[in-house]
Protein backbone atom coordinates (compact mmCIF):
# COMPACT_ATOMS: atom_id res chain seq x y z
CA UNK A 1 0.00 0.00 0.00
CA UNK A 2 1.29 3.26 -1.06
CA UNK A 3 1.37 6.28 0.77
CA UNK A 4 -1.70 7.79 -0.70
CA UNK A 5 -3.87 5.10 -0.31
CA UNK A 6 -2.82 4.79 3.86
CA UNK A 7 -3.78 8.39 3.80
CA UNK A 8 -6.85 7.87 2.35
CA UNK A 9 -7.75 4.97 4.06
CA UNK A 10 -6.60 6.53 7.58
CA UNK A 11 -8.88 9.72 6.42
CA UNK A 12 -11.93 7.10 6.41
CA UNK A 13 -11.09 5.85 9.71
CA UNK A 14 -10.90 9.25 11.38
CA UNK A 15 -13.91 10.59 9.14
CA UNK A 16 -16.17 7.59 11.08
CA UNK A 17 -14.64 7.70 14.62
CA UNK A 18 -15.51 11.61 14.81
CA UNK A 19 -19.10 11.31 12.90
CA UNK A 20 -20.50 10.19 16.07
CA UNK A 21 -18.65 11.27 18.95
CA UNK A 22 -21.00 11.05 21.50
CA UNK A 23 -22.14 7.12 20.56
CA UNK A 24 -17.86 6.46 20.42
CA UNK A 25 -17.98 7.70 23.87
CA UNK A 26 -21.10 5.44 24.82
CA UNK A 27 -19.33 2.54 23.41
CA UNK A 28 -15.70 3.17 24.46
CA UNK A 29 -17.23 3.87 28.13
CA UNK A 30 -19.49 0.62 28.57
CA UNK A 31 -16.23 -1.75 27.01
CA UNK A 32 -14.56 0.69 30.10
CA UNK A 33 -16.91 -0.54 32.60
CA UNK A 34 -17.32 -4.35 31.26
CA UNK A 35 -13.40 -5.07 31.42
CA UNK A 36 -13.20 -3.19 34.56
CA UNK A 37 -15.81 -5.52 36.02
CA UNK A 38 -14.41 -8.14 34.29
CA UNK A 39 -10.70 -7.44 35.67
CA UNK A 40 -11.89 -7.23 39.27
CA UNK A 41 -13.58 -10.66 39.13
CA UNK A 42 -10.58 -12.14 37.57
CA UNK A 43 -8.33 -10.63 40.13
CA UNK A 44 -10.90 -11.66 42.97
CA UNK A 45 -10.65 -15.29 41.53
CA UNK A 46 -6.90 -15.00 41.11
CA UNK A 47 -6.70 -13.91 44.39
CA UNK A 48 -9.45 -16.83 46.08
CA UNK A 49 -7.43 -19.24 43.93
CA UNK A 50 -4.64 -18.05 45.93
CA UNK A 51 -5.89 -18.01 49.24
CA UNK A 52 -7.50 -21.53 48.84
CA UNK A 53 -4.70 -23.12 47.88
CA UNK A 54 -2.84 -21.38 50.50
CA UNK A 55 -5.15 -22.96 53.15
CA UNK A 56 -5.89 -26.26 51.30
CA UNK A 57 -1.93 -26.62 51.17
CA UNK A 58 -1.78 -26.71 54.60
CA UNK A 59 -4.02 -29.60 55.16
CA UNK A 60 -2.80 -32.87 56.07
CA UNK A 61 -4.12 -36.03 57.01
CA UNK A 62 -3.38 -37.25 60.22
CA UNK A 63 -3.20 -40.89 60.53
CA UNK A 64 -3.26 -42.66 63.88
CA UNK A 65 -1.69 -46.43 64.10
CA UNK A 66 -2.70 -49.21 66.15
CA UNK A 67 -1.30 -49.45 69.38
CA UNK A 68 0.87 -52.83 68.89
CA UNK A 69 1.64 -51.88 64.80
CA UNK A 70 5.44 -53.58 64.93
CA UNK A 71 8.33 -51.21 63.10
CA UNK A 72 8.39 -53.29 60.29
CA UNK A 73 4.57 -52.83 59.70
CA UNK A 74 4.88 -48.98 60.09
CA UNK A 75 7.64 -48.77 57.85
CA UNK A 76 5.35 -51.05 55.19
CA UNK A 77 2.40 -49.11 55.62
CA UNK A 78 4.33 -45.67 55.10
CA UNK A 79 5.78 -47.12 51.79
CA UNK A 80 2.05 -48.42 50.94
CA UNK A 81 1.12 -44.72 51.38
CA UNK A 82 3.18 -43.09 49.75
CA UNK A 83 3.23 -44.72 46.72
CA UNK A 84 -0.32 -43.36 45.97
CA UNK A 85 0.01 -40.99 43.76
CA UNK A 86 -2.33 -38.96 45.00
CA UNK A 87 0.45 -38.35 47.65
CA UNK A 88 2.95 -35.48 48.02
CA UNK A 89 4.53 -36.65 50.97
CA UNK A 90 4.63 -38.63 54.16
CA UNK A 91 5.96 -38.14 57.80
CA UNK A 92 6.40 -39.93 60.47
CA UNK A 93 5.69 -38.94 63.79
CA UNK A 94 6.38 -41.19 66.24
CA UNK A 95 4.96 -41.40 69.99
CA UNK A 96 7.40 -39.53 71.81
CA UNK A 97 7.98 -36.91 68.80
CA UNK A 98 4.23 -36.51 69.21
CA UNK A 99 4.46 -35.50 72.72
CA UNK A 100 7.07 -33.72 72.14
CA UNK A 101 5.18 -31.36 69.64
CA UNK A 102 2.06 -31.36 71.72
CA UNK A 103 4.07 -30.09 74.53
CA UNK A 104 5.32 -27.24 72.41
CA UNK A 105 2.36 -26.51 71.02
CA UNK A 106 0.20 -26.69 74.42
CA UNK A 107 3.04 -24.94 76.58
CA UNK A 108 1.55 -22.96 79.46
CA UNK A 109 -1.67 -23.94 78.88
CA UNK A 110 -1.60 -27.71 80.68
CA UNK A 111 0.78 -29.14 82.47
CA UNK A 112 2.20 -31.80 80.33
CA UNK A 113 4.49 -33.49 83.33
CA UNK A 114 1.54 -34.69 84.98
CA UNK A 115 1.27 -37.34 82.46
CA UNK A 116 2.59 -41.05 83.53
CA UNK A 117 2.71 -42.25 80.48
CA UNK A 118 2.62 -41.15 76.51
CA UNK A 119 -1.27 -41.44 75.86
CA UNK A 120 -0.59 -40.81 72.04
CA UNK A 121 -0.36 -43.16 69.43
CA UNK A 122 2.03 -43.18 66.44
CA UNK A 123 0.99 -41.49 63.49
CA UNK A 124 2.15 -40.22 59.95
CA UNK A 125 1.27 -36.70 58.54
CA UNK A 126 0.25 -37.68 54.87
CA UNK A 127 0.24 -34.13 52.38
CA UNK A 128 -1.15 -34.48 48.80
CA UNK A 129 -0.86 -33.63 45.93
CA UNK A 130 -4.67 -31.67 44.94
CA UNK A 131 -6.71 -30.42 47.95
CA UNK A 132 -9.53 -32.20 45.82
CA UNK A 133 -8.22 -35.84 46.90
CA UNK A 134 -7.96 -35.46 50.67
CA UNK A 135 -11.78 -37.03 51.48
CA UNK A 136 -10.95 -39.95 49.06
CA UNK A 137 -6.86 -40.42 49.67
CA UNK A 138 -8.34 -40.44 53.82
CA UNK A 139 -10.82 -43.10 53.08
CA UNK A 140 -8.07 -45.03 51.24
CA UNK A 141 -5.91 -44.68 53.90
CA UNK A 142 -8.67 -45.61 56.75
CA UNK A 143 -9.10 -49.07 55.27
CA UNK A 144 -5.40 -50.41 55.00
CA UNK A 145 -4.01 -52.50 58.27
CA UNK A 146 -2.45 -51.38 60.93
CA UNK A 147 -4.30 -47.81 61.05
CA UNK A 148 -6.83 -46.86 64.14
CA UNK A 149 -8.18 -44.01 62.63
CA UNK A 150 -8.16 -41.07 60.19
CA UNK A 151 -9.00 -37.69 60.47
CA UNK A 152 -8.84 -34.16 58.30
CA UNK A 153 -10.06 -30.46 58.12
CA UNK A 154 -12.86 -32.45 55.78
CA UNK A 155 -14.99 -29.26 56.34
CA UNK A 156 -12.42 -26.21 55.76
CA UNK A 157 -11.93 -28.26 52.21
CA UNK A 158 -14.84 -29.08 51.47
CA UNK A 159 -16.41 -25.73 51.85
CA UNK A 160 -13.56 -23.40 50.43
CA UNK A 161 -14.33 -25.73 47.35
CA UNK A 162 -17.72 -25.05 46.78
CA UNK A 163 -17.14 -21.73 47.61
CA UNK A 164 -14.50 -21.01 44.79
CA UNK A 165 -16.77 -23.63 42.76
CA UNK A 166 -19.74 -20.95 43.31
CA UNK A 167 -17.82 -17.96 43.03
CA UNK A 168 -16.17 -18.89 39.32
CA UNK A 169 -19.89 -19.87 38.12
CA UNK A 170 -21.79 -17.03 39.08
CA UNK A 171 -19.04 -14.47 38.05
CA UNK A 172 -18.09 -16.21 34.86
CA UNK A 173 -22.23 -15.90 34.18
CA UNK A 174 -22.07 -12.06 34.94
CA UNK A 175 -19.00 -11.50 33.21
CA UNK A 176 -20.64 -13.25 29.80
CA UNK A 177 -23.42 -10.68 30.40
CA UNK A 178 -21.80 -8.24 30.60
CA UNK A 179 -19.72 -9.22 27.39
CA UNK A 180 -22.60 -9.54 25.54
CA UNK A 181 -24.18 -5.93 26.48
CA UNK A 182 -20.90 -4.20 25.48
CA UNK A 183 -21.25 -6.31 21.98
CA UNK A 184 -24.27 -5.13 21.19
CA UNK A 185 -23.72 -1.18 22.48
CA UNK A 186 -20.42 -1.54 20.06
CA UNK A 187 -22.28 -3.01 17.59
CA UNK A 188 -25.31 -0.35 17.69
CA UNK A 189 -22.95 2.57 17.40
CA UNK A 190 -21.06 0.59 14.44
CA UNK A 191 -24.72 0.57 12.50
CA UNK A 192 -25.56 4.29 13.52
CA UNK A 193 -21.97 5.00 11.92
CA UNK A 194 -22.48 2.70 8.90
CA UNK A 195 -26.01 4.57 8.93
CA UNK A 196 -24.52 7.98 8.57
CA UNK A 197 -22.09 6.66 6.13
CA UNK A 198 -24.93 4.67 3.77
CA UNK A 199 -24.31 7.07 1.02
CA UNK A 200 -20.79 6.22 0.33
CA UNK A 201 -21.47 2.61 1.26
CA UNK A 202 -23.72 2.52 -1.86
CA UNK A 203 -21.81 4.37 -3.71
CA UNK A 204 -18.34 2.20 -2.94
CA UNK A 205 -20.70 -0.81 -3.78
CA UNK A 206 -21.93 0.31 -7.07
CA UNK A 207 -18.03 1.34 -8.34
CA UNK A 208 -17.33 -2.19 -7.04
CA UNK A 209 -15.73 -1.91 -3.92
CA UNK A 210 -14.96 -5.47 -2.29
CA UNK A 211 -16.80 -6.29 0.91
CA UNK A 212 -13.47 -7.02 2.48
CA UNK A 213 -12.74 -2.79 1.67
CA UNK A 214 -15.60 -1.35 2.73
CA UNK A 215 -15.55 -3.57 6.05
CA UNK A 216 -12.40 -2.45 6.79
CA UNK A 217 -12.48 0.51 8.32
CA UNK A 218 -15.63 -0.13 10.56
CA UNK A 219 -13.96 -2.75 11.88
CA UNK A 220 -11.15 -0.87 12.56
CA UNK A 221 -13.42 1.71 14.27
CA UNK A 222 -14.58 -1.06 16.52
CA UNK A 223 -11.02 -2.57 17.19
CA UNK A 224 -10.29 1.27 18.33
CA UNK A 225 -13.40 1.43 20.78
CA UNK A 226 -12.35 -1.93 22.07
CA UNK A 227 -8.88 -1.31 22.58
CA UNK A 228 -9.56 2.76 24.00
CA UNK A 229 -12.00 0.61 26.48
CA UNK A 230 -9.93 -1.73 27.52
CA UNK A 231 -6.88 0.88 27.98
CA UNK A 232 -9.07 2.85 30.37
CA UNK A 233 -10.36 0.10 32.27
CA UNK A 234 -6.70 -1.02 32.70
CA UNK A 235 -5.83 2.30 34.10
CA UNK A 236 -8.79 2.13 36.64
CA UNK A 237 -7.65 -1.39 37.98
CA UNK A 238 -4.17 -0.32 38.40
CA UNK A 239 -5.30 2.53 40.43
CA UNK A 240 -7.49 0.55 41.99
CA UNK A 241 -5.03 -2.08 43.04
CA UNK A 242 -2.09 0.45 43.75
CA UNK A 243 -4.92 2.22 46.41
CA UNK A 244 -7.02 -0.32 47.82
CA UNK A 245 -4.30 -3.15 48.33
CA UNK A 246 -2.33 -1.35 50.88
CA UNK A 247 -5.90 -0.73 53.29
CA UNK A 248 -7.07 -4.47 52.66
CA UNK A 249 -3.66 -5.74 53.53
CA UNK A 250 -3.77 -3.87 56.21
CA UNK A 251 -7.83 -5.50 57.44
CA UNK A 252 -6.53 -9.19 56.31
CA UNK A 253 -2.96 -9.42 57.58
CA UNK A 254 -2.75 -13.05 57.00
CA UNK A 255 -3.82 -13.37 53.48
CA UNK A 256 -1.06 -13.30 50.64
CA UNK A 257 -2.96 -10.54 48.32
CA UNK A 258 -0.37 -9.05 45.82
CA UNK A 259 -0.21 -10.93 42.30
CA UNK A 260 3.10 -11.47 40.79
CA UNK A 261 4.11 -9.16 38.10
CA UNK A 262 3.70 -12.23 35.38
CA UNK A 263 0.06 -12.63 36.78
CA UNK A 264 -0.56 -9.02 36.04
CA UNK A 265 0.77 -8.97 32.82
CA UNK A 266 -1.71 -11.79 31.77
CA UNK A 267 -4.58 -10.28 32.88
CA UNK A 268 -3.85 -7.31 31.51
CA UNK A 269 -3.39 -9.05 27.68
CA UNK A 270 -6.36 -10.97 28.61
CA UNK A 271 -8.59 -7.58 29.37
CA UNK A 272 -7.06 -5.94 26.57
CA UNK A 273 -7.51 -8.74 24.06
CA UNK A 274 -10.96 -8.96 25.51
CA UNK A 275 -11.63 -5.60 24.60
CA UNK A 276 -10.47 -5.80 21.00
CA UNK A 277 -12.14 -8.56 20.37
CA UNK A 278 -15.92 -7.68 21.31
CA UNK A 279 -14.80 -4.59 19.53
CA UNK A 280 -13.96 -6.47 16.09
CA UNK A 281 -16.77 -8.91 16.31
CA UNK A 282 -19.40 -6.59 17.17
CA UNK A 283 -18.75 -4.15 13.75
CA UNK A 284 -17.87 -7.45 11.49
CA UNK A 285 -21.67 -8.36 12.30
CA UNK A 286 -22.92 -4.83 12.19
CA UNK A 287 -21.67 -3.90 8.53
CA UNK A 288 -22.32 -7.52 7.14
CA UNK A 289 -25.79 -7.02 7.63
CA UNK A 290 -25.75 -3.76 5.94
CA UNK A 291 -24.08 -5.15 3.28
CA UNK A 292 -26.10 -7.99 2.75
CA UNK A 293 -29.36 -5.87 2.67
CA UNK B 1 -21.97 -7.29 -25.30
CA UNK B 2 -25.52 -7.17 -23.47
CA UNK B 3 -27.85 -10.53 -23.78
CA UNK B 4 -31.16 -10.69 -21.77
CA UNK B 5 -32.56 -14.47 -22.92
CA UNK B 6 -36.15 -14.99 -21.52
CA UNK B 7 -35.84 -12.72 -18.72
CA UNK B 8 -38.63 -12.85 -16.34
CA UNK B 9 -38.31 -10.89 -12.78
CA UNK B 10 -41.24 -10.76 -10.27
CA UNK B 11 -40.56 -8.91 -7.09
CA UNK B 12 -41.45 -10.65 -3.17
CA UNK B 13 -44.51 -8.33 -3.38
CA UNK B 14 -45.59 -10.10 -6.65
CA UNK B 15 -45.54 -7.72 -8.86
CA UNK B 16 -44.02 -8.55 -12.29
CA UNK B 17 -41.35 -6.34 -13.09
CA UNK B 18 -40.26 -7.95 -16.13
CA UNK B 19 -41.85 -10.97 -18.40
CA UNK B 20 -39.79 -12.91 -21.05
CA UNK B 21 -37.17 -10.15 -21.92
CA UNK B 22 -35.24 -11.11 -25.19
CA UNK B 23 -32.43 -8.39 -25.99
CA UNK B 24 -28.87 -7.99 -27.31
CA UNK B 25 -27.40 -4.77 -27.35
CA UNK B 26 -23.84 -4.63 -29.28
CA UNK B 27 -21.07 -3.69 -28.48
CA UNK B 28 -20.13 0.30 -29.38
CA UNK B 29 -24.16 0.86 -29.48
CA UNK B 30 -26.20 3.93 -28.25
CA UNK B 31 -29.56 2.74 -26.79
CA UNK B 32 -32.50 3.85 -25.14
CA UNK B 33 -34.47 2.45 -23.18
CA UNK B 34 -38.14 4.41 -23.12
CA UNK B 35 -41.40 3.38 -21.10
CA UNK B 36 -43.97 4.54 -18.66
CA UNK B 37 -42.94 4.61 -14.34
CA UNK B 38 -43.02 1.10 -13.41
CA UNK B 39 -42.61 -0.65 -16.84
CA UNK B 40 -39.57 -1.81 -15.93
CA UNK B 41 -36.77 0.59 -16.94
CA UNK B 42 -34.71 0.52 -13.75
CA UNK B 43 -35.64 -3.19 -13.54
CA UNK B 44 -33.39 -4.21 -16.30
CA UNK B 45 -30.81 -1.80 -15.55
CA UNK B 46 -30.80 -3.16 -12.33
CA UNK B 47 -30.06 -6.54 -13.77
CA UNK B 48 -27.05 -5.70 -16.20
CA UNK B 49 -25.47 -4.53 -13.04
CA UNK B 50 -26.60 -7.30 -10.58
CA UNK B 51 -28.18 -5.21 -7.93
CA UNK B 52 -30.92 -7.67 -8.83
CA UNK B 53 -30.93 -11.09 -10.04
CA UNK B 54 -33.69 -12.48 -12.34
CA UNK B 55 -36.15 -14.98 -11.11
CA UNK B 56 -35.78 -16.89 -14.86
CA UNK B 57 -33.78 -16.42 -17.84
CA UNK B 58 -30.01 -15.46 -18.13
CA UNK B 59 -28.33 -12.63 -18.36
CA UNK B 60 -24.80 -11.92 -19.81
CA UNK B 61 -22.51 -8.66 -19.62
CA UNK B 62 -19.49 -8.95 -21.72
CA UNK B 63 -19.77 -12.57 -21.46
CA UNK B 64 -20.14 -12.93 -18.19
CA UNK B 65 -23.18 -14.59 -17.03
CA UNK B 66 -24.32 -11.88 -14.70
CA UNK B 67 -26.95 -14.21 -12.87
CA UNK B 68 -24.98 -16.81 -11.74
CA UNK B 69 -21.98 -14.51 -10.60
CA UNK B 70 -20.92 -15.31 -7.08
CA UNK B 71 -21.38 -12.49 -4.60
CA UNK B 72 -17.62 -12.32 -4.13
CA UNK B 73 -17.29 -11.39 -7.81
CA UNK B 74 -19.95 -8.42 -8.23
CA UNK B 75 -17.23 -6.20 -6.72
CA UNK B 76 -15.28 -7.01 -10.52
CA UNK B 77 -18.25 -7.00 -13.06
CA UNK B 78 -19.68 -3.28 -11.07
CA UNK B 79 -15.84 -2.03 -12.19
CA UNK B 80 -16.30 -3.05 -15.60
CA UNK B 81 -20.06 -1.25 -15.80
CA UNK B 82 -20.50 2.23 -14.81
CA UNK B 83 -23.36 3.72 -13.79
CA UNK B 84 -25.31 6.96 -13.80
CA UNK B 85 -28.63 8.13 -11.73
CA UNK B 86 -31.03 10.81 -12.14
CA UNK B 87 -30.06 12.08 -8.54
CA UNK B 88 -26.36 12.19 -9.39
CA UNK B 89 -25.69 10.20 -5.79
CA UNK B 90 -22.40 12.30 -4.94
CA UNK B 91 -20.92 12.75 -1.72
CA UNK B 92 -21.48 16.51 -0.41
CA UNK B 93 -18.32 16.29 1.96
CA UNK B 94 -16.15 15.68 -0.91
CA UNK B 95 -15.06 17.99 -3.84
CA UNK B 96 -15.67 17.14 -7.35
CA UNK B 97 -11.96 15.35 -7.65
CA UNK B 98 -12.53 13.35 -4.47
CA UNK B 99 -15.81 12.18 -5.07
CA UNK B 100 -14.45 10.99 -8.63
CA UNK B 101 -10.91 9.99 -7.14
CA UNK B 102 -13.05 7.94 -4.47
CA UNK B 103 -14.58 4.95 -7.51
CA UNK B 104 -10.68 4.43 -7.64
CA UNK B 105 -9.31 4.35 -4.00
CA UNK B 106 -11.65 2.30 -2.85
CA UNK B 107 -11.44 -0.34 -5.10
CA UNK B 108 -7.33 0.27 -3.68
CA UNK B 109 -5.81 1.49 -7.15
CA UNK B 110 -2.45 2.87 -6.71
CA UNK B 111 -1.90 6.97 -6.05
CA UNK B 112 -0.44 6.52 -9.76
CA UNK B 113 -3.49 5.34 -11.24
CA UNK B 114 -5.12 8.37 -9.45
CA UNK B 115 -3.09 10.83 -10.46
CA UNK B 116 -3.42 9.49 -14.16
CA UNK B 117 -7.13 8.79 -14.52
CA UNK B 118 -8.67 11.33 -12.33
CA UNK B 119 -7.21 14.55 -14.68
CA UNK B 120 -8.31 12.07 -17.47
CA UNK B 121 -11.97 12.05 -16.99
CA UNK B 122 -12.52 15.52 -15.66
CA UNK B 123 -10.92 16.69 -18.79
CA UNK B 124 -13.80 14.86 -21.06
CA UNK B 125 -16.57 16.06 -19.04
CA UNK B 126 -15.11 19.33 -19.03
CA UNK B 127 -14.69 20.21 -15.42
CA UNK B 128 -10.78 20.31 -15.02
CA UNK B 129 -11.46 23.93 -13.69
CA UNK B 130 -13.89 22.99 -11.11
CA UNK B 131 -12.18 19.85 -9.57
CA UNK B 132 -11.37 21.48 -6.30
CA UNK B 133 -15.41 22.51 -5.83
CA UNK B 134 -18.10 20.90 -4.02
CA UNK B 135 -21.25 19.52 -5.59
CA UNK B 136 -23.30 22.06 -4.13
CA UNK B 137 -21.09 25.07 -5.88
CA UNK B 138 -22.17 22.99 -9.46
CA UNK B 139 -25.69 23.48 -11.16
CA UNK B 140 -27.34 20.26 -11.89
CA UNK B 141 -25.52 19.42 -15.36
CA UNK B 142 -22.18 19.96 -14.05
CA UNK B 143 -23.58 18.20 -10.82
CA UNK B 144 -24.63 14.98 -13.04
CA UNK B 145 -21.13 15.52 -15.27
CA UNK B 146 -19.32 14.73 -12.29
CA UNK B 147 -21.57 11.47 -11.63
CA UNK B 148 -20.44 10.21 -15.34
CA UNK B 149 -16.66 11.03 -15.29
CA UNK B 150 -16.85 9.11 -11.94
CA UNK B 151 -19.06 6.49 -13.64
CA UNK B 152 -15.78 6.37 -16.20
CA UNK B 153 -12.52 6.28 -14.18
CA UNK B 154 -12.43 2.45 -14.29
CA UNK B 155 -12.89 2.74 -17.57
CA UNK B 156 -15.81 0.71 -17.88
CA UNK B 157 -16.96 -0.82 -20.84
CA UNK B 158 -20.60 0.01 -20.57
CA UNK B 159 -22.46 2.88 -19.08
CA UNK B 160 -25.73 2.52 -18.13
CA UNK B 161 -27.63 5.96 -17.23
CA UNK B 162 -31.16 5.60 -15.19
CA UNK B 163 -32.51 8.72 -16.29
CA UNK B 164 -29.38 10.96 -16.83
CA UNK B 165 -31.44 14.40 -17.38
CA UNK B 166 -34.36 13.71 -15.04
CA UNK B 167 -33.89 16.86 -13.06
CA UNK B 168 -31.64 18.64 -15.28
CA UNK B 169 -32.88 21.50 -17.12
CA UNK B 170 -33.03 21.85 -20.80
CA UNK B 171 -30.02 23.49 -21.59
CA UNK B 172 -27.94 21.15 -18.94
CA UNK B 173 -29.71 18.27 -20.72
CA UNK B 174 -28.08 19.02 -23.94
CA UNK B 175 -25.03 19.59 -22.63
CA UNK B 176 -24.89 15.80 -21.08
CA UNK B 177 -26.62 14.24 -23.98
CA UNK B 178 -23.73 15.97 -26.09
CA UNK B 179 -20.99 14.01 -22.99
CA UNK B 180 -23.04 10.86 -23.20
CA UNK B 181 -22.70 10.53 -26.85
CA UNK B 182 -18.85 11.97 -27.32
CA UNK B 183 -18.17 9.02 -24.73
CA UNK B 184 -20.21 6.66 -27.46
CA UNK B 185 -17.83 7.95 -29.61
CA UNK B 186 -14.80 6.57 -27.87
CA UNK B 187 -16.14 3.06 -28.10
CA UNK B 188 -18.47 3.01 -24.50
CA UNK B 189 -21.40 1.18 -25.03
CA UNK B 190 -24.13 3.59 -23.95
CA UNK B 191 -27.46 2.81 -22.62
CA UNK B 192 -29.90 5.06 -21.16
CA UNK B 193 -33.28 4.73 -19.37
CA UNK B 194 -35.51 8.16 -20.12
CA UNK B 195 -38.86 10.01 -20.46
CA UNK B 196 -37.32 12.47 -22.72
CA UNK B 197 -38.92 12.62 -25.70
CA UNK B 198 -37.14 15.49 -26.85
CA UNK B 199 -33.96 14.04 -26.30
CA UNK B 200 -34.64 10.56 -27.96
CA UNK B 201 -36.18 12.23 -31.13
CA UNK B 202 -32.93 14.50 -31.80
CA UNK B 203 -30.50 11.68 -31.17
CA UNK B 204 -32.40 9.02 -33.39
CA UNK B 205 -30.64 5.85 -32.18
CA UNK B 206 -31.47 2.53 -31.02
CA UNK B 207 -35.04 2.97 -29.24
CA UNK B 208 -36.50 0.15 -26.78
CA UNK B 209 -40.19 0.30 -25.50
CA UNK B 210 -40.78 -1.33 -22.25
CA UNK B 211 -45.12 -1.75 -21.37
CA UNK B 212 -45.76 -3.37 -18.35
CA UNK B 213 -42.37 -5.51 -17.99
CA UNK B 214 -41.96 -6.46 -21.90
CA UNK B 215 -40.43 -4.93 -24.99
CA UNK B 216 -43.45 -4.21 -27.07
CA UNK B 217 -40.91 -2.22 -29.66
CA UNK B 218 -37.56 -2.07 -30.87
CA UNK B 219 -36.08 0.09 -33.69
CA UNK B 220 -33.24 1.08 -34.97
CA UNK B 221 -33.14 5.12 -35.43
CA UNK B 222 -36.38 5.32 -33.76
CA UNK B 223 -38.50 7.92 -32.48
CA UNK B 224 -39.73 8.30 -28.12
CA UNK B 225 -43.15 7.67 -29.93
CA UNK B 226 -42.74 4.10 -31.51
CA UNK B 227 -44.41 4.36 -35.07
CA UNK B 228 -45.65 1.14 -34.82
CA UNK B 229 -47.95 -0.24 -31.33
CA UNK B 230 -48.01 3.27 -29.19
CA UNK B 231 -51.08 3.50 -27.22
CA UNK B 232 -52.63 7.15 -27.02
CA UNK B 233 -51.59 7.32 -23.31
CA UNK B 234 -48.20 7.20 -23.94
CA UNK B 235 -48.60 10.13 -26.30
CA UNK B 236 -50.48 12.08 -23.60
CA UNK B 237 -48.09 11.19 -20.93
CA UNK B 238 -45.49 12.31 -23.03
CA UNK B 239 -46.59 15.50 -23.61
CA UNK B 240 -47.48 16.00 -20.26
CA UNK B 241 -43.99 15.05 -18.90
CA UNK B 242 -42.40 17.54 -21.69
CA UNK B 243 -44.88 20.51 -20.23
CA UNK B 244 -46.63 20.64 -23.58
CA UNK B 245 -50.08 19.90 -22.15
CA UNK B 246 -51.28 19.36 -18.29
CA UNK B 247 -53.11 16.70 -18.45
CA UNK B 248 -53.38 14.89 -15.49
CA UNK B 249 -56.07 12.66 -16.20
CA UNK B 250 -55.18 9.74 -18.98
CA UNK B 251 -57.90 8.59 -21.31
CA UNK B 252 -58.76 5.03 -21.14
Amino acid sequence: MDWGRLQFFLGEIRRNFTRNLIMQLTAIGTVTVTIVLLGAFLFTRQALTRIGDDVLHKIEISVFLKDGASADATKALQAKISADPRVAGVVFISKAEGLRQMRDRLQGQIDTSLLTQNPLPDAFRVKVVRPQDVRAVAETIRALPDVASVEYAHDIVERLLTLSDVFGKIGLGVVVLLLFTAAIIISNTIRLTVFARRREIAIMRLVGASGTYIRLPFVVEGLIDGLLGAAIALGILELGRTQLMPKLAVALPFVRLSSTNLEQLWLATILLATGALIGVVASWISVGRYLRA
Amino acid sequence: MIALRDVTLVYPNGTRALDGIELEIKKGSFVFLVGHSGTGKSSLLRLLYREQVPTHGEVTVDGVRVDRLRRSRVAQLRRSVGVVFQDFKLLYDKTVWENVAFALQVTGAPTRDVMRQVPRVLDLVGLSHKSRMFPSELSGGEQQRTAIARALVNNPKILLCDEPTGNLDPANTNDVMELLHRINLKGTTVVIATHNALVVDRMRRRVIRLENGRIVADEERGYYHATSGTADADVALARSRNGLGTATVLPG
